[in-house]
């Protein structure tokens, strides 16, 4: 028998394919998978609607690019996933994930998971630092929790929260470039009496030197092309709509959440206008990008919402700290308790949810590299003949 | 320290205040904690500290904010956070010198047990102290000249002291107060920002890299390679030692004084090297898969399977759940890679495309890559057996794959079913390649060659050997000896078709005359194929010595008594007409050293060859 060839790659199934831009099965399913497509469209359209509904309609629900809403948010992706994989791969001969076009767009989203998961392991990293800051807060809410109130509690909340403020925004600014690990590496070296400064510098760990998350998102989203006209049927639709969702989260979560290099991470991506399910990303994406705009404005914070109203009532207190004078008065405390009930209320977010947030961002680390070794596999298998190096 | 009668509530304050170091230049400048002050300031202001929170937790306020004891309680709390900074910096002992081969910590480890053994031999209360500064001394600073340990020795937790003894019962003192007054949160602060400084320093100095995921998928993967080489050693030193004495530095400062705070620091300060050093790990375990990975990637999952344990003691606590689990998860990573690896070879194997036939008909690369990578998957057969559990996947869903019954390979373990079926995917491609000979007796000699050369690669190796099994080993030796037969009837059948008697005689039989012209075809013929045999088969080639020696001998015992005989018999009738050296160019001789030139791989030049009667 002789060996096979590249051009005997498929089965004589495959041969016979209709090689429109229709992928037909042949136990001719054809109008089911193109009712699967629809449905797919629908759904991941609907998801993000919900999205974007739970921000605006509902006050007692989810605020946007708050720790909650951000479970949801991935909650989504994966679902996604989960019915773009059904999609693509059940009931089809594998072999047709490796024609044209997708034999060029497959790698491309693969590519896109490679980089999503280094911002998984980035924005896990800035989670850990938003944590820190959660610690911090705390400290301030112990010290001015006692009554009556004193010089030296006042004094000790103030101390956290200058700390806080400062390494919010250090975390936000430089967020763990070299230059803070530098100063913290010679800040171990250094003997005596270390001010405040110093002691902020240390607390992220960072990625990668020259990392940077705008550019990776950048990078994912450089080559994002809807299918042309007559491709819309085909499987080059599912792929687009799947790369579309995960470059948007990531942008989301990049957004939200302090990571390495961000600068620039407020241009626009490149979204289909006229395509029905990609409304409510684009409604959220210019919801978020706008918020994004002012914190830059600003030179605030975030945009992880706790972090916001940390940093807001962060303030606030501070300026109490100032100007504080035993004894206070009581309508002056009363606002304070509030500020401070606030504040704790922002650490229990935090507490509660930080962590599931990071188990969510694991899991979905996983679900990426297991959907990408599953595809580069069947890519493997029909695609490429791997000459062994002798 | 003994200890004096309690302080009077002002003494104590006025002592706090003093230290206040928001309120004078001499507090910001001096530490109290300071190896070269007086003891007795240190103990005085505990003893203050002490005093101050006895009377807030016997609640007796006073009126004026100045001396309130909760005012005085931050001042003091502030300060002590000062001094834990300071001590902590101060002390923390940074690993000088590069670490290579020859230094490392284990050498300053051994240095610290011989000292420590020395110590215990000489238990004396007298020399306590200077054993104390002794001990501070040696291991503050690093051993740079070498000692035969190096890094590959890391086998088991070993933790050093990273901040002297003295030290670290001033940090217990100060960590009881603070966290007695309500001040735990800012202790564990302090605590975790020098730490985590001083194990960032020393994991760069381990040379474990930074790398993002992208950045590893990116790189060749010779780099790789060293990479992941460099990876296995210090991770042996990370886990082992660097993470296990921070642990153990916890438990000294931390332990009893409140609940699990000790694991709080420590995850505190690890947790971010450990998640990089894991990392890279996991970056390796998802990259692309090819078969030169497979044996890197079993390197690093031994390594990590030898590694966990020790992970698990380390990381034992409840917070640090997420590093075991994630190791865990790599692991499981690892051997999935190495099963991918394994059948996408096995793919390889089966599909591998080139068709220009090797010159001479000789082993193909092809062959010898296979039988070099089986040979080295036979070594790691440890591991292998542990992780191959299932059979070969034979590509069902192709119908011109190659069939093979697996039932009768039934009892031998999944790994030697896998080698098994390596060798017919190869001998399958094989055949397909030999095809593309023009001449039918170049393929079975190509064919023969090359199922040769598998089975000396198997004999050469006893684990090869066990696990193929002599049953399939009779298999393959019977295909190379059909082959050499095949051959010789391609090639010498019609030669020594020359050399036949019937024919030549008239029609009446034997005792009829002998048809001179058809004779002097026959011996026509047979010199003008023995020479174009001779002439292309002398560049075939034969590799191995003793297969070419004895398909000679073989072709030589069928050929010479042929020829000799048909001399004998003929050779007066051409000799009795004209030219007979057109007819019988060559003796048996000749022939004999002719066959010799055969699967030489080396082309002869016609006029050697010629010897006449």
């Amino acid at each position: 028998m002789p060996a096979t060839t590249e051009n005997n790659q498929s089965s004589f199934l495959g041969r016979i394919s209709i090689r429109r831009n229709q992928v037909m099965s042949m136990e001719g399913n054809h109008d089911q998978e193109l009712e699967d497509l629809e449905l797919f469209q629908k759904h991941v359209g609907d998801r993000f609607a919900d999205l974007l509904s739970s921000t605006t309609e509902d006050p007692s629900s989810d605020a946007l690019l708050s720790i909650g809403w951000l479970r949801k948010l991935l909650d989504e992706l994966l679902c996604c996933e989960a019915e773009f994989k059904a999609v693509v791969m059940m009931g089809r001969d594998p072999s047709q994930i490796s024609k044209p076009p997708l034999d060029k767009l497959l790698p491309e989203l693969l590519d896109r998971v490679v980089k999503s998961l280094d911002v998984c392991n980035a924005v896990t990293l800035g989670l850990d630092a938003i944590r820190n800051l959660q610690r911090l807060a705390e400290i301030a809410v112990v010290a001015l929790e006692p009554r009556p109130m004193g010089d030296g509690q006042v004094r000790r909340a103030k101390k956290a929260l200058h700390s806080l403020v400062t390494v919010m925004v250090h975390e936000d600014k430089e967020c763990g470039s070299t230059k803070g690990t530098e100063r913290s590496r010679s800040f171990g070296r250094r003997g005596g009496n270390a001010g405040n400064k110093d002691r902020v510098r240390s607390l992220s760990w960072t990625m990668a030197r020259n990392w940077s998350a705008a550019k990776q998102i950048h990078a994912m989203s450089s080559n994002l092309a809807a299918p042309r006209g007559g491709d819309l049927t085909g499987l080059a639709l599912p792929l687009y709509i799947m790369s579309t969702a995960l470059v948007f989260v990531m942008w989301t979560l990049a957004a939200a959440i302090p990571c390495q290099e961000r600068n620039g991470l407020g241009t626009h991506l490149p979204f289909p206008r006229q395509l029905p399910w990609a409304q409510p990303m684009i409604g959220l994406q210019e919801k978020i990008a706008e918020e994004w705009k002012k914190k830059e404005k600003k030179g605030s914070v975030g945009l992880l919402e706790e972090m916001q109203k940390m940093e807001k009532v962060g303030q606030l207190l501070i300026e109490f700290a100032d100007s504080f004078q035993f004894p206070a008065e009581n309508e002056r405390l009363d606002e304070v308790r509030v500020h401070v009930e606030e504040l704790a209320d922002i650490c229990r977010k935090m507490e509660e949810g930080l962590e599931p947030l990071q188990l969510q961002i694991r899991e979905v680390f996983h679900r990426l590299v297991r959907t990408r070794t599953e595809f580069l596999h069947v890519l493997d298998q029909a695609g490429k003949l791997s000459t062994p190096t002798v | 320290m003994s200890s004096p009668e309690n302080l009077p509530l002002e003494t104590a304050q006025k002592i706090i205040l003093r230290w206040d170091s928001t309120a004078s230049e001499e507090a910001r400048e001096k530490m109290i904690f300071d190896h070269t002050t007086n003891r007795d300031e240190i103990d005085l202001y505990l003893q203050a500290v002490d005093e101050i929170q006895r009377s807030i937790s016997s609640a007796s306020l006073s009126d004026s904010h100045h001396s309130n004891p909760s005012s005085t309680i931050q001042i003091a709390m502030a300060r002590l956070e000062d001094e834990f900074r300071n001590i902590l910096i101060s002390n923390t002992n940074s690993i000088d010198t590069p670490l290579d081969e020859d230094s490392s910590f284990s050498s300053s480890i051994k240095r610290h047990q011989d000292f420590k053994n020395d110590e215990d031999d000489n238990e004396d209360d007298d020399d306590q102290n200077d054993d104390k500064l002794l001990r501070f001394d040696s291991t503050c600073s690093v051993a740079t000249t070498a000692t035969s340990s190096s890094y590959r020795s890391t086998s088991s937790i070993r933790e050093i002291d990273l901040i002297p003894t003295e030290a670290v019962s001033d940090l217990r003192c100060i960590a009881d107060r603070m966290i007695s007054s309500g001040y735990l949160r800012e202790c564990i602060q302090v605590y975790g920002s020098v730490r985590k400084s001083a194990v960032d320093l020393n994991f760069k100095k381990l040379g474990v890299e930074k790398l993002s995921i992208g950045d590893v998928q990116r790189l060749d993967w010779e780099q790789l390679e060293t990479k992941i080489r460099r990876w296995i050693r210090a991770a042996k030193v990370c886990v082992r030692t660097l993470f296990a004495s921070e642990k153990r530095l916890c438990e000294q400062i931390f332990e009893g004084i409140g609940s699990s705070i000790d694991d709080a620091c420590f995850m505190e300060t690890v947790k971010g090297p450990a998640i990089q050093l894991f990392n890279f790990a996991e970056a390796i375990s998802i990259s692309r898969r090819s078969p030169e990975k497979l044996f890197k990637i079993l390197d690093l999952h031994d390594a990590l399977m030898d590694l966990i344990p020790d992970v698990d003691v380390v990381f034992d606590s409840k917070s640090s759940e997420s590093i075991r689990v994630q190791a865990a998860e790599i692991l499981s990573r690892l051997a999935e890679a190495a099963r991918g690896i394994l059948s996408e070879f096995e793919n390889a194997v089966l599909k591998e495309p080139s068709k220009v036939p090797v010159p001479g008909g000789t082993i193909h690369p092809l062959t010898r890559y296979v039988m070099n990578y089986i040979s080295l998957i036979s070594d790691y057969k440890q591991t292998l057996y542990e992780l191959i559990v299932s059979k070969p996947s034979t590509g069902s869903y192709d119908p011109s794959n190659p069939d093979t019954d697996f039932d009768e390979l039934e009892g031998k373990p999944p790994l030697a079913i896998h080698l098994i079926w390596i060798i017919v995917i190869l001998q399958f491609n094989l055949d397909g390649k030999s095809k593309h000979y023009k001449d039918a007796s170049l393929s079975h000699l190509f064919i023969m060659n090359n199922v040769h050369y598998i089975v000396q690669k198997v004999r050469g190796s006893p684990e090869l050997r066990e696990m193929i099994g002599d049953d399939y080993l009779r298999k393959l030796t019977g295909k190379f000896r059909q082959a050499a037969t095949s051959y010789q009837r391609a090639t010498w059948v019609r030669v020594l078709y020359c050399l036949r008697d019937e024919g030549l005689h008239g029609s009446g039989g034997f005792s009829s005359g002998v048809s001179k012209s058809a004779l002097r075809e026959r011996f026509k013929a047979f010199n003008a194929m023995f020479e174009e045999v001779h002439r292309t088969q002398a560049v075939w080639l034969i590799p191995d010595s003793q297969l070419r020696e004895e398909l000679r001998i073989s072709i030589s015992e069928k050929l010479l008594p042929a020829y000799r005989s048909f001399l004998g018999r003929f050779r007066s009738h051409i000799e009795s007409g004209r030219h007979p050296e057109n007819y019988i160019k060559y003796s048996v001789e000749d022939l004999e050293d002719a066959v010799l030139d055969f699967f030489e791989g080396i082309p002869v030049s016609q006029h050697t060859r010629r010897r006449s009667q």
